[in-house]
């Protein structure tokens, strides 16, 4: 068991325990004290849902791994069929919790699909996604530029060649139709900004035009994750905006390329969101510190890596996940990209160690300047009808992200030992300093939405 | 007055356009104890009878009488054999007469009540039978069953609606002399409808045929005279038995002709049915 | 295995047969609907033994050879069907599959036994669990060499296949490029005497390009046949390379389960967590006993906390994910709760039908309009209907009283269980509700006579005539809604996502792992066993109500 030698107090505690599994007969003799700090839950059977992606991986794995039982909760973990009906179950009740897209418990605050006040005190993971395109696509983009013929092309792939293909299709009166899995999901606004990053207009939301469509000259439809490699073979869609295992999939089975990752589209973009609703966590607050607690630790154990910086835990996540109940793709498929690999095609493997980052860079933190820059997406894209303020955004933002529920778990777990002090954040102001690493190069400064909004050619600038 | 009356009785079916009289006129008296036999073809109107005499049925015109009484509705007291038996099929023999007996004397006892239904149930020597669904009875064991339940309810007056027709010819000796035996025990008022001449005269005291219809009445009487018990092994040689059979079979076929020239003018189809009768064939309508 | 049923059913059979006599289990048989054991039971009896086996040829062994040539055939073409998401699973597939989901099964009760075991069984399992561990590595250490191996093989199996076209794919791509650039040049050339010329020379430069173009396009063609015969070579599985992985899998997947038992018979133990707990509470009591009145309030507060805790713990339970078994289960709990609700409508209203005609008048645009209506449309109005109805399973005393109940507590009714069911319920009840109107609309005239000879009263002709003579048409309609309810279920729970068959396919269907086909296929057969089961149940129900020894089943 690779996960024990590198935490020294579980490393102890699971001979320790078995001892006393065989002692307990003989002697009376009280267990050893643990440092724990057990939290008086209000509630210790929970359900989360989740969608079949990897990035789901710190809930299952805070189950699987006992994160969750080590803080005396039982937990179920189901899978949803898509994100409506994930976020209907956590609003409904029906879910305590879920794994949701970053843009979710913003909308559903700020009433732009159901209105419920959603909140979220943990990220899950950074990147993850992918822009996959059909073979036929791929061709014809290989057609307008034959640099990208080579077996392993340059990268990043912009838009670029795609644009004559749009463009053609126009010509003859069609749309490219590509998927992104919901409507404000973090692939719905990557999709378009990697199209919009090369002049390709993907349509704008309007109060009458809830589809997003106006103006496009691309074409985007929702489709459940696990769908989009069937709907891409069955020709519905040419092409798809996701997460992983499904460019793999696509890979795995012959039927697309995935062109670019998310990574290039916004180095460590925020991407999930351990979502619950406002009155579930006013409820249950010590039940929500407690399952922050086991998923900053399933997300420290999902990134914890040896002295060369190898992440040692994955491949055993990998296996965890590809069971049927879990994400159930097979083995192989979900390896790839957990252990730090994109098959871009059959012959370009690359590495990517940092294509799904769990822990590191703070990614657990939830960060205001990330609320931010989802509020300004939905502004570009007509989402949010009328123009804000600044401050706006920032309350907004302030409402459904709430670090001080993280800090808090955070600062249990580093009292019992679990977490080095290091690894949080703990003076920032909650904005992450200001970052071009985007594929246009355009700088986000979470402190200044507009700014950044007039700083685009498509979309609302105000 | 006579025990069991049917007054001057018009009845019809359909509506006024294309309406068929049953009935005109038709009068019928029965004694008390008597046992009278109605005798008439297929399509006279014989069940419509029964059905007139038992309630089911409300004449048009006309009324019908039990012991002085207008009969309104059909109840216990007037006992009805139906021609297909009418058993409820999902109800045991004895689950059939308990029906009636319980409906007819809900004050019995439970103990009493199941002695009452033993004794009908020997009565029509189905013994052994208990449990068995009528689907799983003979043609003659059903009709036993039928006639068992009825009399179970004892009834004032019996309306036999062609009991015997459906059966063989040996079964329904054996059962008219049956029917007898249990009708002599207490010489209930019986109206029994039949299309067998020679059963009507085995087992009746009078016979009153039904003439043809459209609009039927009923016919000229024939008394019975011949001494009980009537033995039917002798009964073939006596002579006036032979003479009754033979004018009662005569005025019957003189009605055929007469119906024959009356319903000419009738566009009503009739059932292409030929009756099987002693004699020639003759055709009908 | 099978050979054991078969003798077991045989044995059964025949002890049946020797107990209760042969008629009697004739009819038993016949009842049941099972008539193809008819000739063995009379062939016991040494009744016409020729009679007998030739019937048993043609009831049992012409089904069997023609399952078995089905078998044949299955196996034939799904070897020959490949789809990008995998072959066609064959019979042998489906088996091994139908064999994983049980060990899943299987294993999440281990797991969740092992949460309640204590003392010495408790050490004795994990002493199982150990020593299985153990075994495990070096088995783990050689499927992940055969794996290695077995990829390393595909890889070269699959260069070597590959190289001669990839050969000829660049000696033709370079081919063409020469070619290109020669074609460009002599355009080139040909351009300046183009220019200078007539309009007819410049036509045909026209031509010279259009044919030019067009060869480049179809060179262009033949690179990209090349490169997808290239890529579809690629994407092919290789058998070798699966086989190895799939074996890899199952001892991966016994190893995750063990580590997972190991931790539920140790740290996560309920007993370990009460003694843990119990610890606590020891020490929790000497602080309260030591405290001043400075202290005493927080000691006796954390004194509470920790028995709270304990209580809690005792009754706590191990969270198991839903199985397969579970969610038939679930599935047939789910049809019959809507075939209740359907037939404690539909009954009422045939029977209400039936007897008024001004009723069945005032229904009949009902029963147009929303018996055609899909499954499809009628889940999500019920699902928004159910949960506005219960709006916080959790909380709602309803969902709270059905969780509590004995036999049904275990299947957690929630609204999209409930949703489905009254999906179920709309669907079905139809059949019903016009047998059971056509039944008692169709009562024997004869039997209405008795019941006016008799005087019943309006409830006891209801009950003693109408019912039971409708009851047999009432049956065959409760059968078909049966049916049509169970097939609308899966439907219904794979859009609800009410834990069930239907959501498993789903969840299959979306997983495209390359096992999920089979998984998919096997629950084909579980799907056809249990609308066979349901539906005989309905037969023998049906044959047990008719009177009239009418024909039920084929």
């Amino acid at each position: 068991m690779p996960a024990a030698c590198s935490r020294p107090v579980r490393s102890l505690r699971l001979p320790v325990c078995c001892l006393i599994a065989l002692c307990a007969l003989v002697s009376n003799s009280p267990a050893i004290a643990q440092d724990k700090n057990l939290l008086d839950l209000e509630k210790f059977e929970l359900k989360f849902g989740f969608i079949k992606l990897t990035d789901c991986a710190p809930i299952v794995i805070a189950k699987e791994k006992g994160f969750f039982e080590e803080e005396g909760l039982q937990v179920e973990v189901i899978a949803q069929p898509n994100w409506k009906t994930l976020l209907d179950n956590v609003i409904s009740g029906e879910l305590d919790g879920a794994h949701m897209l970053s843009g979710q418990p913003i909308a559903a605050t700020i009433g732009f699909g159901t209105k419920a006040h959603v909140i979220t005190a943990y990220t899950m993971d950074l990147n993850g996604n992918g822009i996959t395109v059909s073979n036929t696509i791929w061709e014809r983009m290989q057609e307008n530029d034959p640099d990208l013929l080579a077996s392993q092309p340059q990268h990043p792939i912009s838009a670029d060649s795609l644009k004559p293909v749009v463009e053609e299709l126009l010509d003859e009166g069609e749309k490219l139709q590509m998927g992104m899995v919901f409507p404000v999901s973090t692939h719905n606004y990557e999709l378009r900004y990697w199209l919009a990053a090369s002049g390709i207009h993907p349509g704008m939301y309007t109060k009458s035009d809830i589809g997003g469509r106006t103006d496009a000259d691309v074409e985007l439809s929702v489709t459940p994750p696990p769908m989009m490699p069937a709907t891409l073979e069955a020709g519905n869609i040419q092409g798809y905006c996701v997460g992983e295992p499904w460019n793999q999939q696509a890979v795995a089975k012959g039927i697309g390329v995935p062109v670019t990752t998310n990574y290039d589209v916004w180095k460590n973009n925020p991407e999930k969101v351990f979502g619950v609703t406002k009155q579930w966590a006013d409820e249950n607050p010590q039940t929500h510190l407690a399952v922050i607690k086991a998923l900053i630790m399933a997300g420290q154990w999902l990134d914890e890596t040896d002295d060369n910086g190898k992440l040692v835990n994955r491949e055993e996540a990998a296996r965890i996940l590809s069971r049927s109940d879990y994400v159930g793709a097979d083995f192989d498929v979900i390896r790839n990209s957990m252990t730090g690999f994109f098959y871009f095609q059959q012959t370009d493997k690359r590495e990517m160690p940092d294509f799904n980052v769990f822990f590191k860079h703070d990614c657990t933190y939830p960060w205001y300047s990330d609320g931010v820059w989802f509020l300004t997406q939905m502004r570009r894209w007509g989402q949010i009808t009328e123009p804000k303020p600044d401050a706006w955004y920032h309350e907004t933002a302030k409402k459904v992200y709430q670090p001080e529920i993280y800090l808090e778990a955070a600062r249990m777990l580093v009292d019992e030992g679990l977490l080095d002090e290091d690894k949080v954040p703990w003076d920032t102001d909650g904005y992450k300093q200001p970052t071009d690493e985007f594929i246009d190069g355009i700088t986000y400064d979470g402190k200044k939405p507009l700014e950044y909004l007039k700083a685009h050619q498509i979309g609302n600038k105000d | 007055m006579a025990y069991l009356e049917l007054d001057n009785v018009d009845f019809g079916f359909g509506p006024v356009s294309h309406r068929y009289e049953v009935f005109e006129r038709a009068s019928l008296a029965v004694e008390q104890n008597e046992f009278v036999a109605v005798i008439g073809f297929s399509g006279s109107g014989k069940s419509t009878l029964v059905s007139l005499l038992a309630g089911l049925l409300k004449p048009d015109r006309g009324q019908v009488h039990i012991n002085g009484k207008v009969v309104a509705a059909p109840g216990p007291d007037k006992g009805v054999v139906f021609q297909n038996y009418s058993l409820l099929p999902w109800l045991s023999v004895y689950g059939n007469i308990e029906l009636a007996v319980k409906q007819v004397f809900p004050s019995m006892k439970r103990g009493e009540r199941r002695d009452y239904i033993q004794h009908y149930i020997d009565m029509v020597s189905l013994r052994g039978s208990e449990w068995k669904l009528p689907g799983e009875l003979s043609g003659g064991m059903r009709q036993r069953l039928s006639l068992a339940r009825t009399l179970s309810m004892k009834p004032e007056v019996l309306l036999l609606d062609e009991p015997l027709s459906a059966l063989d010819a040996l079964t329904r000796s054996q059962l008219q002399d049956e029917i007898i035996r249990i009708w002599e025990e207490d010489r209930r008022t019986v109206l029994m409808i039949t299309n067998d001449v020679d059963e009507a005269v085995i087992m009746a005291d009078r016979i009153v045929p039904l003439t043809m219809g459209p609009a039927a009445h009923l016919g000229r009487e024939f008394p019975v005279t011949l001494p009980r018990p009537r033995d039917r092994a002798t009964l073939n040689f006596n002579p006036e038995f032979k003479e009754l059979r033979n004018e009662v079979t005569r005025y019957m076929m003189n009605l055929n002709e007469e119906a024959k020239s009356l319903t000419r003018s009738v566009t009503l189809p009739l059932p292409d049915l030929q009756p099987v009768l002693p004699g020639p064939r003759v055709r009908v309508g | 295995m099978l050979g054991l049923w078969i003798i077991l059913i045989l044995a059964c059979l025949v002890g049946a047969a020797a107990w209760a006599g042969k008629h009697r289990t004739v009819k038993a048989i016949d009842v049941a609907g099972l008539n193809f054991l008819t000739p063995i039971v009379r062939l016991c009896y040494g009744e016409e033994p020729e009679k007998q086996l030739k019937d048993i040829g043609r009831f049992i062994v012409v089904p069997v050879i023609a399952i078995l040539l089905f078998l044949g055939a299955w196996h034939v073409v799904s070897e020959k069907i490949q789809t990008k998401s995998g072959k066609l699973p064959n019979p042998r597939d489906t088996l091994h599959a139908a064999k994983a989901i049980n060990d899943f099964h299987y294993r999440e009760n281990d797991k969740q036994a092992a949460f309640n075991l204590n003392g010495e069984e408790r050490a004795q399992e994990l002493e199982r669990v150990e020593q299985r561990l153990e075994e495990l590595k070096p088995l783990e250490a050689e499927v992940n060499k055969n794996v290695a191996a077995a990829k390393e093989a595909a890889k070269e199996r699959l260069a070597t296949k590959v190289a001669p076209l990839q050969e000829e794919l660049d000696t033709l791509t370079a081919k063409f490029k020469d070619a290109k650039k020669q074609r460009d040049d002599e355009l080139a050339s040909l351009a300046s005497q183009a220019a200078v010329g007539d309009e007819d020379a410049k036509n045909a430069f026209v031509g010279k390009v259009r044919a030019y173009r067009q060869l480049a396009s179809d060179e262009r063609d033949r690179l990209r046949d090349l490169r997808t015969e290239i890529n579809d070579m690629r994407a092919e599985k290789d058998p070798e390379e699966q086989r190895a992985l799939a074996e890899q899998t199952a001892i991966a997947e016994e190893r995750q389960y063990l580590g997972k038992m190991q931790d539920q018979l140790t740290d996560s133990n309920r007993y370990e967590k009460v003694d843990e707990e119990n610890a606590k509470l020891q020490e929790a009591r000497e602080t309260l006993y030591a405290a001043d009145s400075a202290t005493i309030l927080k000691a006796a507060t954390k004194v509470a906390q920790t028995e709270d805790r304990i209580d809690r713990i005792e009754e706590s339970g191990y969270a198991k994910p839903a199985t397969l078994p579970y969610q038939v289960k679930r599935s047939v709990l789910c049809v019959f709760v809507g075939f209740l609700i359907g037939s404690a409508i539909a009954i009422p209203l045939g029977v209400l039908c039936g007897l008024s005609k001004t009723f069945m008048a005032a229904m009949t645009p009902f029963i147009a309009i929303f018996k055609p209506v899909s499954p499809i449309v009628w889940l999500p109005i019920a699902l928004i209907v159910a949960s506005a109805f219960i709006p916080d399973p959790d909380k709602h005393w309803f969902t709270q009283w059905l969780w509590e109940l004995p036999l049904l507590g275990e299947y957690k009714i929630n609204p999209a269980f409930i949703a489905s069911a009254v999906t179920v319920a709309l669907c079905s009840l139809w059949a019903t509700m016009v047998n059971t109107a056509f039944g008692v609309a169709a009562v024997d005239k004869d039997h209405i006579n008795v019941a006016r000879v008799l005087r019943l009263g309006f409830w006891s002709r209801l009950f003693k005539i109408v019912l039971p003579s409708a009851l047999p048409l009432a049956f065959a309609g409760l059968r078909i809604s049966l049916g049509v309810g169970w097939m609308v279920l899966i439907a219904a729970e794979l859009l609800s996502s009410s834990e069930g068959i239907g959501k498993y396919i789903w969840d299959q269907f979306n997983n495209g792992a390359s096992d999920s086909f089979a998984n998919m296929v096997f629950v084909v057969f579980v799907v056809g066993i249990i609308g066979l089961v349901l539906d005989r149940m309905m037969i023998v129900f049906q044959r047990l109500v008719s009177f009239d020894g009418a024909p039920t089943a084929i």
